[in-house]
């Protein structure tokens, strides 16, 4: 097996980075891909959380890195959805502990026991970026449609071109009401200013605070707007380039407009 | 969209043209922030080029970037020792 590491990055904090990485993860191992996905926020551990499985955390990718325990020690298993595995952070170290060049031993570890491994980038451009992009063949940059977000992707981007990765874009927490009265940047202008492929196109959503509520992911559950942009966004790529990219669209519907009208929306 | 008909009226633009406008901005002068490693580097190579032709004083030599509102200038000032006509460039 020669697997592909991932990762999934954004400068700024509270894109979206994690939810994104475990609703990608998930997809791509319910269409029966081997995947971890390993959360790099030492210290700050939350993917676990996310996924829900905070409970069953033994060794972290601390141990995994340092040769303390086999990769399949702290592969965690998700009973709920096959071929899905969470290697966890370590919540009592720093980003320091690891380093790049440890990093890339890993994912070449990884790369024979997984065909998908989605790193889960911290936020910042220091150690614990590096480590997250160091052992990385591809690189996702999530931001949302806000002038802080987009600026700190752009430097993210430059620091992905300088390690010869192009990565690809997805737009999250897109609110098409706002885009449609020019309240909200489009994904046109995002793209724009960032001259950067995108991957996806996220809208804004109830639903993915209410997976995380319960720490269930929303690909895995039917009827979520940002769960189904997820599933696209995975299913792109595991090779299907042929997918369209859907851009969010304003409630139309008769009901949709009764209930825009009556939250005031419109 | 009564919203956008009033800022119409008002004469108010967008608040996303702006957004756009001030992020293409920012990302311009971000992306032209040099390291100083990348400025002593820099340097180190445009005393190797000068030499070439003229014998300068590497000591003296200043490189600076300046900014304006509009334009930005890579600025190299340098006294000239003297000229290396007499002896042909060796590269």
């Amino acid at each position: 097996m020669v697997g592909k590491t991932i990762v999934i990055t954004s400068g700024k904090g509270g894109v979206g980075k994690s939810t994104a990485t475990a609703n990608i993860g998930a997809a791509l191992a319910m269409e029966g891909k081997r995947v971890a996905v390993v959360d790099m926020d030492i210290g700050l551990r939350n993917l676990d959380v996310i996924l829900g499985l905070e409970n069953r955390i033994v060794f972290t990718v601390v141990d995994a890195v340092k040769g303390k325990c086999r990769i399949n020690q702290a592969a965690i298993r998700d009973r709920r959805i096959e071929n899905l595995y969470l290697i966890p952070a370590s919540q009592s170290d720093n980003k320091d502990v690891l380093k790049p060049a440890e990093m890339e031993n890993f994912c070449n570890r990884m790369r024979k026991e997984f065909d998908f491994i989605l790193m889960d980038c911290p936020a910042g451009i220091e150690r614990g970026f590096e480590n997250a992009v160091a052992g990385a063949d591809e690189a996702v940059v999530v931001c949302t449609p806000e002038v802080s977000s987009i600026r700190d992707a752009d430097r993210i981007i430059g620091l992905l071109y300088s390690r010869s990765i192009t990565p690809k874009l997805v737009v999250n927490r897109i609110v098409p009401e706002m885009v449609e009265r020019g309240d909200m940047l489009s994904h046109e202008d995002v793209v724009e200013v960032l001259s950067i492929d995108l991957l996806g196109l996220v809208p804004m959503d109830d639903q993915v605070v209410i997976s995380t509520n319960t720490g269930n992911p929303l690909v895995a559950q039917k009827g979520s707007l940002a769960g189904e942009a997820f599933w696209r966004i995975a299913m792109r790529l595991n090779g299907q380039k042929d997918l369209p990219i859907q851009a969010p669209k304003v409630k139309t519907g008769f009901w949709g407009k009764i209930g825009l009208k009556l939250i005031g929306r419109s | 969209m009564l919203n956008s008909l009033f800022q119409k009226f008002l004469g108010k633009g967008k608040s996303k043209d702006v957004a756009k406008k001030r992020l293409q901005f920012a990302l311009i002068y971000d992306q032209m922030e040099v390291s100083e490693d990348i400025l002593q580097n820099l340097q180190r190579d445009v005393v190797e080029v000068i030499s070439r032709y003229f014998v300068i004083d590497e000591e003296s030599l200043q490189l600076e970037i300046k900014r304006d509102k509009n334009v930005s200038a890579l600025v190299v000032n340098t006294p000239i020792i003297r000229s290396m006509r007499s002896k042909p460039c060796s590269a």
